[in-house]
């Protein structure tokens, strides 16, 4: 069950729409490192998890990432609440109008529409785990490209603090690698997958 | 916080002795100490100074002081604190930290919903009517800075 809070996690106020950047600034909506996919990703591989700590951290993260889904999806409506078609043809935003308006779709900064493919859930807590260190890195990566492309500090700034949220994702998932290693047979880690096998 | 004048050990964490082959190893972070104070954990995305690791070195400027950015700063330090404990289970200091919070938490809920309206539609219990509906949205941009 969610209850909807009706605020930000940090505040997005763009003072100049800008349709030019919300032509990449999307990708962290629906693209492969984005937001969409991180919570699904990590809501979606509670279920199989083994361990307290584990079921925990990726419910929280999970809900942590829906929260910055709004955030990006705020920062696309407010670069783009106010655009004249000869704005629109300028900045390129042209090839999204046409079939989305002013709506904010879940796509690739490239066009491609948001794919589950970008995500694993393996049923497996190491496996897992992996996955989610790797999948925070190229979201830090991706949000570092858009800051090299963006010089609207009022984009930057909600930019700049999404990408910490990585890192410190990152560190938790780390750590949640040794909590899970602490339950598991230390001579042999691969022994069984514990989401699934029991110990003899 | 001074950060020139600390010794940077919080910056570090530890790893097991003797690590087995073929798995992955993050330092488990030693302590939720030092930490930040609210409004500059939210500015600058993390509690923690020693996850701190901004990128070109390039710092958010400090979140402008309001009645909803004091709330959203509580509530990030709640957040963050959960995702320490939720690998740091037995850490009492920490818990103790997340329970004060959680009543500042409460506090500043409160001044705010009086100011501004429900953040959630529990908070209209004694209200006179479903305000719920009531702009602005949290997307919508603002002119006023609540």
């Amino acid at each position: 069950m969610f209850v909807y809070e009706k605020k930000l996690q940090y505040p997005v106020r763009i003072k100049n729409p800008n349709p030019a950047l919300a032509k990449f600034v999307c990708s962290q909506y629906g693209g492969p490192n984005g937001e969409l996919g991180a919570s699904l990703r990590y809501l979606s591989q509670r279920y199989s998890m083994p361990y307290p700590e584990l079921k925990g951290l990726l419910t929280d993260i999970g809900t942590e990432e829906l929260g910055h889904l709004e955030m990006v999806g705020t920062v696309v409506h407010q670069l783009t609440r106010t655009m004249s078609p000869e704005e629109i043809k300028k900045s390129g935003y042209d090839t999204y109008f046409v079939d989305h308006t002013a709506g904010v779709y879940p796509t690739a900064a490239s066009g491609f529409p948001f794919s589950a493919g970008c995500m694993a859930v393996e049923g497996d807590p190491i496996a897992d785990l992996n996955e989610d260190l790797a999948a925070e890195q190229k979201a830090r990566v991706t949000y570092e490209n858009i800051l090299r492309l963006c010089d609207d500090p009022d984009v930057t700034d909600v930019i700049r603090y999404l990408r910490e949220r990585e890192i410190v994702h990152y560190q938790r998932f780390g750590e949640a690698i040794r909590r899970t290693l602490e339950k598991l047979n230390e001579h042999n880690y691969y022994a069984i997958n514990p989401a699934f096998d029991k110990y003899k | 916080m001074d950060r020139q004048n600390m010794d940077r050990s919080y910056k570090y964490g530890s790893l097991p002795e003797r690590g087995a082959l073929a798995v992955a190893y993050v330092p488990l972070q030693n302590s939720a100490v030092p930490a930040y104070e609210a409004d500059e954990a939210l500015s600058q995305g993390t509690l923690f100074p020693g996850l701190d690791l901004p990128f070109m070195n390039i710092v958010n400027k400090q979140v402008k002081h309001t009645p909803l950015t004091e709330l959203m700063a509580i509530d990030f330090v709640i957040d963050e604190l959960e995702l320490y404990l939720d690998t740091h289970r037995n850490d009492r200091e920490a818990f103790s930290m997340l329970q004060s919070f959680m009543a500042l938490g409460k506090e500043a809920r409160e001044r705010y919903v009086r100011l501004y309206g429900p953040v959630q539609q529990s908070d209209m219990e004694e209200m006179d009517s479903y305000c719920w509906l009531n702009d602005p949205w949290p997307w919508e941009y603002r002119e006023r800075e609540d």
